[in-house]
């Protein structure tokens, strides 16, 4: 029977590679550039535990490219976007990459999440391809490659900005912290939040910390943070982990303390729609808010509603400006090699709904943050004399 | 001290979840002697069930339960006789294997039925907080705890006393034995899997109004950990599988607690080791006599 | 080797087939008519096959389940990716892999045996939870620890290297891998190995040293599979521990029991189909996965179930072209009658 059983997986594996193998490489997509079109290809995890932030961003890629194309494309040229599927594995990332550079991808968005996006980066070194991660925030994860940049903050300057935002603002000088330890988002963060508060005197009275396995009960944090009785706890977590804290914290904290975060909390509304007191005092720094009252934010989240039936989280907005700051510098640079693209974006400046953006030669972007306040549902921004 | 029995009982209270999940799981076990993967798949389609019921039909929560308990039995019945009813004579590993092809179709199943997004279990009854001097429980621990208990005893009951029960032991020890004596071995597999399912079902009723929150992959987590329970507590044993998932609880939250939040899944899964190199077949478990 | 006459057997065949196709994949992708899908597959694939091999002389010849393969790897990868960082600037990549292989592998055993000390008193089901308890713990261990990056993950960009400089280490190591396995299943210890599988009482009974062999093969899989974890580790810029998690343990058995317990060549094959499967359907986007798991549970039932296995077996090609055959001659029986 063995035979047998060979000889059916011997069939599946040809056919499997055949699949993939196809006709020989286009190495380096701007070999032949397409004269009609701009090749756009993104990576993230559209299945698996992360789908969510994946299919975020390319709802907000496929409504930028939308837009583009009805308003006559890049330079004349239609764009074409492709989003491919990692599971958040950097293996099928990579992969990812390799199909996409098979298609004759021209600009590449990079990936969702550091992690996948550190591997594709490092993929992609040989390749004359802009890679610009709407949301790889880890701070190496755009390293080893000049051609590589993001949209979002990088996590230790988020981290160190929100210590000073509480320093600035007055607001306290004792602090509890809540994050994931296993998470790099979480981690990068604490860590240059901690370092912060030691320069600027804060005082972290209570760190408590869950784990991917460890996410769905939190009530002994919650008890060791209520006893610790300080007035604002740093949640330093993506959305979906602190609705389901703040679902738990609810009524064991008092009224005046508050939850501060970063834009890792966007679309926090999103997640406790069932009772939107929950995220009642949860303070956010962040360079993007839906109900930033902005023009162009509010038209964004108005056409992203009316395509998908919900409200745009970062993620979402993250990729639907890196669309746009790609057209801009493909208009600008006149090519869309990756070196001229790279030499492009460090000289331009792009107002996004994320803000207004500018890049220094390593990658970052600057952009200034706000913080927003919700309470009851409605957001607004946070004035600390209230 | 009230901070230590705050911490028993929200141990007791994450435990008595684990425990629900590692019933199911212990049954399909001992009977059907295979590892059902895809128990915390089913007991994610229950919660999606009950959600819809309630939130988008807008039914009332008695008939939601029932719906839902109804819907994973029935999906049970059926994973059992597409997937694994053809493969009764197959190694085990194979059966295992098939299994966790289940727990992924039934997770990208949901992704795509339900979205990536995290939905909100409905309230299905309303229960308010009790207080005993300085220490506060809440309803839906006791809730858990008590129907937790019920089942074990519902359970243990029907499988040592009445004829069905006596016929699914009869299956577990020898299936052409059985088979021989009149039993329809497809037929107890069959309701075996409905009601292990049901009892997915219940669990997800549980996890649904203390965690509220549910995705396609919120069963895949509470599944191993119910493995693991059901294992420590000694596989096939109906209270075996109680205490396990009790003492997981336990240990979880007082090794957050007074250990380290950090360290605890290296504390909790340290003394899982050492139990079972001390006590090889589980707490609870039969000890096999080997033969050559 | 006394070998008189050199017999062409299954297990020969085996190597000489994965050396020819690497041989062949080697020379597409340096001549550069293969897709970059396709090359940047190559790597993965090779530290599957690995994975899978040595993961079958735990499962398929000790007849022991374990779930906690991917934190053997993982701790090869850490130590070994550790190794090769520190002496990036030092030795040239030729010393340097293979150096760092070693040493992965070297560590990745040590814990092997740690893990093998409790399979020593359990089975089945309590040893599968053991080794799966090994490996979280493990993962918890290194995401909490600073040198190796922690949660944010090992730094590896000093170390990358792409798929055309890292093939001919993976070919090495996955001709090693096939060669120790083979050789291990023929010789004297392998026949002890399988004794103790089928029948441990009586094995112990015959004077086979149970512990000792039983420990041989939880060190040798583990050095195998840390080894493949050093190799990974270079293909990837950055590397978390939170990847080798329960999942990527099942992952790597799925690969065994689809390729049949105790076969090399299965092992391979599987390792391939299910690493280029999910590859191949990224045509199917959104329902990529479940067309995976669809796949998956056919073949399994395909494979294992009589009626099934009958059913594939009567429509496959060889046995199509044997009854053509017999007909043929059936036919030209009746014209000489």
């Amino acid at each position: 029977m063995k035979k047998f059983l060979c000889m059916m997986m011997a069939v599946l594996m040809v056919a499997a590679l055949a699949a993939c193998g196809g006709e020989p490489a286009n190495n380096g997509g701007n070999d032949t550039p397409d004269a009609t079109t701009v090749k756009i290809g993104g990576i993230g995890p559209l299945t698996g535990a992360y789908a969510n932030y994946g299919l975020s961003e390319k709802n907000g890629a496929e409504l930028a490219v939308k837009e583009i194309n009805e308003a006559g494309g890049i330079a004349g040229k239609q764009v074409e976007l492709s989003y491919q599927d990692s599971q958040g594995k950097s293996d099928s990332a990579v992969n990812a990459y390799g199909k996409l550079m098979d298609w004759g991808m021209e600009v590449s968005l990079g990936c969702v999440l550091s992690g996948e996006n550190a591997s594709v980066v490092a993929a992609a070194r040989d390749d004359d391809v802009l890679l610009l991660t709407p949301s790889g925030s880890a701070d190496k994860c755009i390293e080893g490659n000049d051609k590589a940049f993001r949209i979002c903050f990088y996590d230790s300057y988020q981290g160190a900005a929100a210590a000073q935002y509480i320093k600035d603002n007055n607001m306290v000088d004792t602090v509890g912290i809540l994050y994931q330890s296993d998470n790099d988002y979480s981690v990068g963060l604490y860590n240059a939040f901690v370092e912060k508060c030691g320069e600027l005197g804060i005082t972290i009275a209570e760190t408590q910390t869950f784990t991917s396995t460890t996410n769905t009960d939190f009530s002994t944090q919650v008890n060791a943070l209520v006893g610790s009785g300080v007035k604002l706890v740093f949640i330093p977590l993506y959305a979906e982990e602190a609705s389901t804290f703040l679902t738990q914290a609810r009524g064991k904290f008092a009224d005046d303390v508050y939850f501060f975060g970063a834009d890792g909390l966007d679309g926090i509304l999103g997640k406790v729609e069932q009772d939107t007191s929950i995220a009642n005092n949860v303070l956010m720094l962040t360079p993007f808010a839906a109900d930033n009252p902005a023009e162009n934010v509010q038209s964004f989240v108005k056409k992203y509603q009316e395509a998908y039936g919900a409200t745009p989280d970062q993620f979402a907005a993250d990729a639907y400006d890196a669309i746009y700051v790609i057209k801009a510098a493909v208009e600008k640079a006149g090519s869309t090699s990756g070196a001229a693209l790279a030499s492009a974006l460090t000289s331009l400046t792009v107002e996004g709904v994320t803000g207004t953006m500018t890049w220094t030669a390593d990658g970052n972007t600057n952009k200034p943050a706000s913080a927003i306040l919700y309470y009851d549902g409605v957001g607004s921004l946070f004035d600390s004399q209230d | 001290m009230t901070h230590f029995i705050q911490t028993l009982i929200s141990g007791l209270s994450l435990g008595s979840i684990y425990a629900l999940i590692a019933l199911g799981y212990t049954m399909v076990y001992g009977i059907a002697k295979m590892l059902n993967f895809a128990h915390g798949d089913i007991i994610m389609i229950g919660a999606y069930a009950g959600i819809i019921a309630v939130a988008q039909m807008g039914l009332p929560p008695l008939i939601a339960v029932l719906l839902s308990i109804l819907i994973c039995a029935l999906l049970g019945v059926l994973i059992e006789f597409l997937a694994y009813k053809p493969l009764r004579q197959a190694p085990p590993l194979s059966v295992l294997i098939t299994a966790i092809g289940v727990s992924y179709f039934l997770q990208n199943l949901a992704l795509i039925l339900f979205g990536s997004q995290q939905k909100a279990y409905p309230t299905i009854v309303q229960l308010g907080q009790v207080t005993l001097g300085s220490v506060t429980i809440d309803g839906i621990t006791i809730l858990t705890l008590l129907v937790t208990a019920l089942i074990m005893v519902v359970l243990s009951f029907f499988i040592n006393r009445t004829r069905m029960g006596k016929a699914m032991r009869a299956v577990s020890e020898d299936k052409a034995a059985a088979a021989l004596m009149g039993i329809s071995v497809n037929r107890t597999i069959s309701i075996t899997f409905a009601i292990g399912s049901a009892l997915a079902a219940v669990a997800s009723i549980f996890y649904g109004m203390s965690y509220i929150y549910i995705k396609p992959t919120t069963g895949a987590m509470p599944g191993i950990k119910a493995f693991t329970a059901a294992v420590f507590g000694g596989i096939g044993s109906v209270p075996g599988a109680m205490l396990g998932g009790i003492l997981l609880g336990l240990i979880e939250q007082l090794s957050k607690t007074y250990i380290s939040t950090l360290w605890a899944d290296a504390i909790v899964f340290g003394v899982l080791v050492l139990v079972l190199v001390v006590k090889p077949t589980g707490l609870l478990g039969k000890t096999m006599n080997e033969k050559v | 080797m006394k070998q008189k006459k050199i017999k062409f057997s299954g297990d020969l065949l085996t190597f000489i087939l994965v050396a020819a196709v690497y041989a062949v994949v080697a020379y597409l992708l340096y001549g550069g008519s293969l897709t970059r899908q396709f090359s940047n597959m190559i790597i993965p694939i090779s530290v599957y096959i690995v994975l899978a091999v040595s993961l079958n002389l735990v499962v398929g010849l000790l007849g022991e389940l374990s779930l906690g393969h991917a934190g053997f790897m993982s701790v090869g990868l850490f130590s070994g990716c550790l190794l090769s960082i520190a002496l990036v600037d030092v030795l040239p990549m030729a010393v340097r892999l293979p150096l760092s292989m070693v040493v992965g592998g070297l560590v990745a055993a040590l814990f092997g045996l740690a893990v093998g000390l409790p399979a020593l008193r359990l089975k089945g089901d309590y040893l599968a939870i053991v080794t799966l308890a090994c490996g979280e713990i493990i993962k918890n261990i290194i995401t909490n620890l600073d040198f190796t990056g922690g949660a944010l993950g090992l730094n590896t960009n000093p170390i990358y290297s792409n798929a055309k400089k890292l093939l001919p280490y993976a070919v090495i190591l996955v001709l090693l891998t096939v060669l120790v396995m083979m050789n291990l299943k023929r010789s004297k210890q392998g026949r002890a190995i399988m004794a103790i599988r089928d029948n441990r009482i009586a094995a112990e009974s015959v004077g086979i040293d149970v512990t000792r062999y039983k420990l041989t093969v939880f060190m040798l899989a583990a050095f195998f599979a840390g080894a493949a974890g050093v190799l990974y580790g270079h293909f990837f810029a950055n590397v978390k521990a939170a990847t080798f998690d329960y999942n990527m343990s099942i992952e790597i058995l799925v690969i065994v029991v689809l390729g049949g317990m105790g076969s090399i060549p299965g092992s391979i094959i599987a390792a391939i189909v299910l690493t280029a499967l999910p590859e191949a359907m990224r045509e199917f986007a959104d329902y990529r996965m479940l067309l995976y798991a669809i796949v998956l549970i056919i073949v399994m039932l395909a494979t294992n179930n009589p009626t099934m296995k009958e059913f594939f077996h009567r429509i496959s090609p060889a046995e199509l072209l044997r009854r053509a055959k017999k007909k043929k001659a059936k036919s030209l029986q009746k014209e000489g009658a």
